[in-house]
């Protein structure tokens, strides 16, 4: 089975991962913005981070076969950082048109402050005007308002709600993003969030519309092959191939298609892989001698 | 007759370390230049070393008698020789330095050195001057550094807004914190955090997973509920 994952922090990963996602059966992958783990205090830490989303770790992804596509937003942890906000906002129209780039996000909110929410809605309509969707993250804490609060934000702005996916639902706030008309994302972690166990229940309860899980790897305790892992839970609780296959590719790629950045059939055919190729006089060899694979 | 805060936390460092550590403490605590200053800052510990604090029984009683409701049970020498170095520049500077002074010194700060910084915040004078910065403190992933400002510390509930207050409690718990080691969390139980610790309650029993037993703690029981209205 062709798998996408729609939500994975490829920067904090290593090219380990990347061979292990490839023989799992992950073709392509969505690395949305986020924030490092450490604060940043200059606007030119995102310039680079913004410049590596859509440069360097495109090129590693496509030297494993992978097709990486990336996600631009000022997170909302560091939105709470008013020297740099208006910085990082003015930045965005720089990367929005770019190619690969299939989403504003991941914005919403983290504390659930003034400052996030002004963010968070001038980010809504950044992405109106780019004609690009939206990704939306929900926060750990107090997770049910600031979903009920996100889809506040987005009726504000009157951006359409088909073009909005809600990240990092639970038990709590699946029925209330099934209830606007935002899709809803799903993150597998091995201990927080939600497991591959608690994803097949739901997927019974609810179905498959609108549906989709994500592995978020990233720099903390995470599997990048929890979306393959969940696959073979959910098979073993009996849910047919194709409602799987609707929630592992159908519906990531249906939703970020909306972009127009997203070719379907391109991304359906085996990618050729030359790791003889160069980005920036780099490539992703150690000087061995590695033909074409 | 009770000791100031400075001369206090002087003579605790000065009993724990050699005569040479504690002129250079004592050195380092008269720079102005903040460059210098960052930079002992960061040093301490090489001088005060990082045993564990364990005040004495009178130096406790003092501490109680200016500071009743901050622990220093987890403090170490070099946490009190950095708060001597704080407090030193704080009596010294005019306030507008100090706060830049005090902000660069947390700002430049590795992990261990911003949480000496923050234990040591509800010490200063007129510290709802750094709000700001404490509340930004709380949005970290190293949890030893969130403990420093959550855990032990009276800072919080005297100084944080409802909103922010209520978000540290609820990362305390979602990070396994005993909330018994809020200060003041009792003085600061609001309807909206009992809504917050309630739904997290149901969100976790949804999950199948274990609620915290203390997350009553966060909760308005009806009652007190009812004689705040």
């Amino acid at each position: 089975m062709r798998i996408f994952d729609p939500h994975i922090h490829m920067t904090s990963r290593t090219t380990d991962d990347y061979e292990a996602m490839a023989k799992a059966g992950i073709v392509a992958i969505v690395e949305p913005a986020f924030w490092l783990g450490q604060p940043r205090t200059a606007v030119g830490s995102f310039v680079d981070y913004f410049n590596s989303l859509v440069g360097w770790e495109r090129f590693r992804a496509s030297q494993f076969g992978i097709r990486h596509f990336c996600t631009m937003g000022l997170n909302p942890k560091e939105s709470n950082n008013p020297r740099l906000t208006d910085e990082v906002l003015a930045l965005l129209p720089r990367y929005l048109d770019k190619d690969g780039v299939v989403a504003v996000g991941e914005i919403g909110f983290d504390d659930q402050t003034d400052a996030e929410q002004a963010a968070f809605t001038r980010q809504v309509e950044l992405a109106r005007d780019f004609n690009l969707p939206v990704l939306i993250h929900t926060p750990h804490r107090d997770k049910k308002q600031g979903t009920i609060r996100s889809i506040e934000v987005i009726r504000s702005v009157g951006f359409p709600e088909e073009r909005v996916l809600i990240d990092h639902n639970n038990e709590e706030t699946l029925p209330i993003v099934l209830a606007s008309r935002c899709w809803a994302g799903h993150t597998i972690y091995p201990n927080t969030k939600m497991d591959e166990l608690r994803m097949a229940t739901l997927v019974q309860k609810y179905g498959s519309d609108r549906i989709i899980v994500n592995s978020a790897a990233d720099w903390g305790i995470s599997d990048p092959l929890k979306v393959p892992k969940t696959i073979a839970v959910m098979r073993a609780q009996g849910i047919p191939d194709a409602t799987i296959e609707k929630i592992v590719w159908d519906n990531p790629v249906a939703f970020f298609a909306q972009s127009g950045r997203l070719d379907v059939s391109d991304i359906q055919a085996p990618a050729a892989v030359d790791r003889t190729q160069k980005f920036e006089t780099n490539s992703v060899l150690r000087g061995e001698q590695v033909g074409k694979t | 007759m009770t000791p100031l805060p400075t001369s206090f936390l002087q003579s605790v460092v000065r009993a724990r370390t050699s005569e040479a550590a504690a002129e250079w403490i004592e050195h380092a605590a008269a720079i102005d230049a903040v460059d210098a200053f960052c930079n002992a800052y960061t040093a301490v510990p090489k001088h005060a070393g990082r045993a564990p604090l364990a005040l004495t029984e009178s130096e406790r009683a003092d501490l109680v008698a200016w500071a009743p409701d901050l622990r220093c049970d987890r403090w170490t020498v070099d946490d009190a020789a950095r708060a001597f170095l704080l407090l030193s520049a704080a009596q010294r500077l005019e306030p507008g330095a100090f706060v830049s002074l005090a902000i660069e010194c947390y700002e430049r700060g590795d992990a261990r050195e911003q949480q000496s910084w923050l234990r040591a915040i509800s010490l200063l004078p007129q510290a709802d001057r750094f709000t700001a910065v404490t509340v930004d403190a709380c949005r970290t992933n190293i949890v030893p550094l969130f403990e420093a400002i959550a855990c032990e510390n009276p800072y919080p509930a005297r100084h944080f807004p409802e909103r922010q207050f209520n978000q540290l409690v609820l990362k305390a718990l979602f990070n396994s914190i005993a909330l018994a080691r809020i200060v003041g969390l009792s003085t600061r139980v609001n309807a909206d955090l009992s809504r917050m610790a309630r739904d997290y309650a149901a969100e976790r029993t949804a999950a199948a997973r274990p609620v915290p037993p203390d997350i009553a703690m966060a909760i308005i029981d009806d009652a007190r509920q009812e004689s705040a209205r």
